[in-house]
């Protein structure tokens, strides 16, 4: 029976109270463990397809009679178009449509950052659209771009009010403690680097836009696309069958989404907008850089009285403020606590959700503040965490839905334990060493998500949601759902998804909700089927029923399909439901050259239910290695006078190569949250990443006695805390005179 | 844009008098190149299947790939690991050790048009930019620092290339960039590359310091060869051309974000002859 609730919603930080229908949600969670299905580890089922290269991605959608988009993007940081003449692009050879400032959103002569788009024009083959966007006559009024965030915070350039956050009394914390210490942190801009560019291709069927899109939220994209065009949703139909990859960067319809329809449109035929690697270099969103003021204090016996962050976000020309100060509000019971959260506004490209947005910054900062402090208490760092460890939330004392952090720091000791052997297997010029840190965040998705299951007597089911998976593996986590409540193999069960016109509602694919949303609503739903295939059987076979499979009552159904409903239930009121984690970083530095090796990194890492074991491990090495590009070699530059752009291309822009990748030992506790759904199963995309860099980090400091505390940490920035170390006396190791 | 694949290095010789040409053999670097529009022929020479390739004895094809070199036994230590250490597989499986000779910077501002001094312009902009990747050596009228890593061993081991034309020492074959002549190496056009002469060694390495452990440009090449008491080094990544350290790395005037790499290559020169000890 469908009811009408308000619930809490949250979606990375971002919270709000929402009404939502939910339906019934009686069913009681699975005992602990593996089950026939259900945390047993399963290869995907469209694996093979997308080895293949049989897949069908937005990349590979092709139309008859379709034609080829290329935007026009400002070469300037901040200008605004004076003047602009697309005549000449449309004579030129293919050119089948030319669209300007003003003529589909997001197309604007206001120019507030390097890649604001402005003009597209689409013709019969790429390289035509692009040859004729140089014709295009622009005269631009360059202006004096805001670079700087800290002139930006002098000047008040701010994308939103300070945020700050208060708890207890910072000054009698800071009077209380022991040891202070304080230190600046600093974080760079990285890139998303999705495998597929971003792109959509649009085509007008009637009076019907269907859009095929790379993108995490399907029905965020009808949405927006219906609104800026004044269409009913009805007759926007949004498709993502395959996706190459988002990471947070693929939340919104995006320029190329307005381009290809309004060229559509105009056209009457199929319109491609994809962008370049070298765009989505530039204007396809970025983590973005941060600045981090910190100071912790503590008691002599590693009890925290204080802690307190002045955190600004160089976020760009627009976005969103991400929770940078998230970690210290959330991962220590400390009483004392104040942040301060700026967004800047520079004419830098506008920041978009990455993988954790704020939370792998913040933790960069504030775990190796925490070894810091560890060092000046003389403390082992574990036993730092663990005096400081936080039972109820200590944002407001709500309990935790469930929390077994503590059995990650139990579990991560042994990894631990391997410093004193890792440090002694050091030479003269490499140093090696051990570090730790902690993860919070969120992960536990919510309400709403519906799925329907379809159920034949030949035992097989299609479960049908309009959800996109985003590379991660949801249809097989749906699918092993589903089978493992109707007692059939994960082989039988069919997940068609990402399809507005052909499925429910289903979340945006952020915040690690994607598991945690859908899957109750996909259980829910094959417990429907379930009951009703039990009730017809009962009118058959009598009361009797309840002791076979249900795979045996299935003849009943003849050639009748049974549809079972299900939706995604509400969180549980009063609790604060959140995932946690720790990992242990291993690493080599030479202390003469500055190189850094990641030798292994032990991940242990809570999320409540495992379903799919493999799939976890997945997205944990994913995150690893994602991680370690952020600690030791990406970072987007931008020339320091004009603000564009420099690194645009992969021999510039250094993700890590498999050579970089370390031994990666990952262990899940793999115990269901007891009060979140009927599942108890929280979303493991985002936690991996966080706790990366600052294990490296603190891992580097007990190697090198330094304190890296800027990323990336590149040779440069080795070498300048290995010469402070020395100056301070404090290297292991004097590099040998060269 | 044409494409041209003469028969013969006589009928080569004849097209180039047509002028505007540019040659292809691997395409590693003429392929990114001609895609971003830094260079815009009218006619591409394809001489793939015109110059030498192989190894025989202490001749190098120029048309060798970086691929062959780096498992050849005939070749010297520091040739086959600064082979090694470059760029991807892939990469290595098609592009030549004459294309490598002759690859243009990886400086961000010249790779994207701007109008830096390299091109004729007014400024050096990696100077007063962003520079962490740039030269510390000769690097007063253009900042950029030449990429090859094979280019700094052929140099430490005193290599000779035989073109079309002439025979030169390798270090010969480069120049640094004044505002009077912006090349940065003294072939002529129509000039081909043909083969490369590597005199045996001792004892030779090669080592490199970059950004990740494999496939990134050097920000620190080293390249030692020592035979009998004497050992020369050569760098990559430290000058606009392949740099012979005949003098001390004191003379180097690095920019402020770049002293860094001063360190590194006086560890790296250290270790090399070191090695070669």
């Amino acid at each position: 029976m469908a009811r009408l609730i308000r619930t809490e919603k949250e979606v990375e930080g971002r919270r709000e109270d929402v009404w939502v229908v939910v339906e019934e949600d009686a069913l009681e969670q699975w005992p602990a463990g593996p089950r026939s299905v259900v945390g047993r580890p399963a290869a995907r089922a469209d694996g093979l397809a997308r080895a293949r290269g049989e897949a069908r991605y937005t990349a590979d959608v092709r139309f008859p009679g379709m034609l080829h988009a290329a935007v026009l993007r400002s070469p300037h940081a901040r200008a605004r178009v004076r003047r602009i003449e697309l005549a000449p692009a449309l004579e030129a050879p293919g050119v089948r449509g030319a669209i300007g400032p003003g003529d589909a959103p997001e197309l604007s002569p206001e120019c507030e950052h390097e890649g604001a788009a402005v003009a597209a024009v689409c013709a019969d083959t790429p390289a035509q659209a692009r040859a004729a966007l140089a014709l295009v006559e622009v005269e631009w009024e360059v202006l004096e771009p805001l670079l700087d965030p800290e002139l930006a915070v002098e000047r008040g350039s701010l994308l939103e009010q300070p945020r700050r956050r208060d708890r207890g009394d910072l000054e009698r914390g800071l009077a209380e403690a022991d040891a202070v210490v304080e230190a600046t942190y600093r974080t760079q801009v990285v890139l998303h680097n999705s495998m597929e560019t971003h792109q959509t291709v649009c085509r007008w069927e009637g009076d019907v836009l269907e859009v095929y899109t790379s993108t995490q939220y399907v029905w965020g994209v009808r949405e927006e696309v219906a609104e800026a065009l004044g269409l009913p949703p009805d007759k926007v139909r949004v498709v993502c069958e395959y996706m190459g990859g988002g990471f947070g960067s693929k939340n919104a319809a995006g320029d190329y989404t307005f381009v290809a329809a309004e060229l559509a449109r105009r056209t009457g035929r199929p319109v491609r907008c994809a962008l370049t690697r070298r765009e989505e270099h530039v204007a396809a969103g970025n983590r973005n850089a941060t600045t981090q003021r910190l100071v912790a204090g503590a008691r002599s016996d590693g009890t925290l009285t204080a802690l307190s962050g002045e955190f600004v976000n160089a976020v760009g020309a627009s976005g969103w403020v991400s929770m940078t100060e998230g970690p210290m509000l959330m991962l220590y019971a400390c009483p004392n606590v104040r942040t301060t959260l700026l967004g800047a506004k520079l004419n830098l490209p506008p920041a978009k959700a990455f993988r954790a947005p704020g939370f792998v910054e913040g933790t960069f900062g504030l775990e190796c503040l925490l070894d810091e402090l560890a060092a000046k208490l003389e403390l082992d760092p574990l036993e730092l965490r663990l005096r400081n460890y936080a039972e109820a939330d200590p944002g407001g004392g709500r309990p935790f839905s469930g929390k077994e952090l503590a059995e990650c720091y139990r579990r991560a000791r042994k990894h631990w334990d391997r410093r004193h052997e890792v440090r002694a297997r050091s030479t003269a010029t490499v140093k090696r060493g051990v570090g730790l840190a902690s993860q919070v965040w969120f992960g536990a998705g919510g309400p709403p998500s519906y799925a329907w299951i379809r159920v034949g007597s030949d035992a097989r089911a299609t479960v049908v949601t309009a959800m996109q998976d985003v590379g991660t593996g949801t249809k097989t986590t749906l699918a092993m759902v589903a089978a493992e409540e109707l007692g059939i193999p994960v082989e039988h069960v069919t997940v068609a998804a990402g399809d507005s016109l052909r499925g429910p509602y289903a979340t945006l694919s952020a915040g690690s909700s994607t598991t945690p949303s859908v899957a109750p609503a996909v259980r829910a739903a094959a417990a429907d089927a379930r009951r009703q295939i039990v009730d017809l059987a009962r009118q058959r076979y009598g009361e009797d029923v309840q002791d076979f499979d249900l795979a045996e009552l299935l003849g009943v159904l003849g050639n009748a399909q049974i549809l079972g409903t299900g939706s995604r239930g509400p969180n549980p009121a009063g609790m604060t439901a959140l995932t946690f984690g720790v990992q242990v970083a291993e690493v080599a530095v030479d202390v003469e050259t500055g190189e850094v090796t990641v030798e292994r990194i032990a991940a242990v890492h809570d999320v409540g239910r495992v379903i799919n074991p493999l799939g976890a491990s997945s997205q944990v090495e994913g995150g690893i290695v994602q991680g370690i590009g952020h600690t030791l070699s990406e970072q987007r530059l931008a020339d320091p006078e004009t603000g564009t752009i420099l690194t645009r291309s992969f021999d510039a822009y250094r993700m890590p190569t498999i050579a970089d990748v370390p031994e990666i030992v990952t262990e899940l506790v793999d115990v269901p949250d007891a009060q979140l759904t009927n599942l108890g199963s929280k979303g493991i995309g985002e936690p991996p990443i966080i706790p990366v860099a600052a294990a490296i980090a603190n891992a580097i400091r007990d190697a090198t006695g330094a304190d890296v505390r800027s990323l990336p940490i590149t040779r440069e920035e080795m070498l300048r805390a290995l010469a402070e170390a020395r100056e301070k006396g404090r290297a292991r190791g004097a590099p040998a005179a060269v | 844009m044409e494409l041209l694949r003469p028969s013969s290095l006589d009928e080569l010789e004849r097209l180039d008098e047509a002028g505007d040409t540019l040659l292809l053999a691997g395409g590693t670097e003429v392929v990114p190149l001609l895609r971003e529009g830094l260079v815009r022929p009218g006619t591409l020479v394809d001489v793939a299947g015109l110059v030498p390739r192989g190894v025989e004895g202490t001749r190098i094809g120029a048309g060798a790939t970086l691929a062959e070199l780096e498992v050849d036994p005939q070749v010297p230590e520091a040739l086959r690991e600064a082979c090694r250490l470059a760029a991807s597989p892939q990469l290595r499986n098609m592009g030549t050790v004459a294309g490598n000779l002759l690859q243009a910077t990886r400086c961000w501002y010249w790779r994207l048009g701007y109008p830096c001094r390299l091109r004729g312009g007014e400024r050096c902009h990696a100077r007063d930019g962003e520079h962490r990747e740039h030269a510390i050596l000769a690097n007063g009228f253009c900042a950029s620092a030449h990429p090859s890593d094979v280019a700094a061993a052929l140099v430490a081991l005193g290599a000779t290339l035989r073109t079309t034309r002439r025979e030169l020492p390798v270090r010969d074959l480069y120049r640094v960039p004044t505002e009077s002549d912006l090349r940065t190496t003294v072939l002529e056009p129509g000039e081909v590359a043909l083969e490369l002469d590597v005199p045996p060694a001792d004892a030779s390495t090669y080592l490199k310091a970059m950004d990740r452990k494999r496939f990134a440009f050097a920000l620190v090449g080293v390249a030692a060869v020592r035979r009998g008491g004497e050992t020369t080094v050569a760098l990559a990544g430290v000058a606009p051309v392949p740099w012979l350290l005949d003098g001390s790395l004191d003379e180097a005037t690095p920019l402020p974000g770049n002293a860094y790499k001063l360190e590194l290559a006086r560890a790296l020169v250290a270790r090399a002859r070191a090695a070669v000890a």
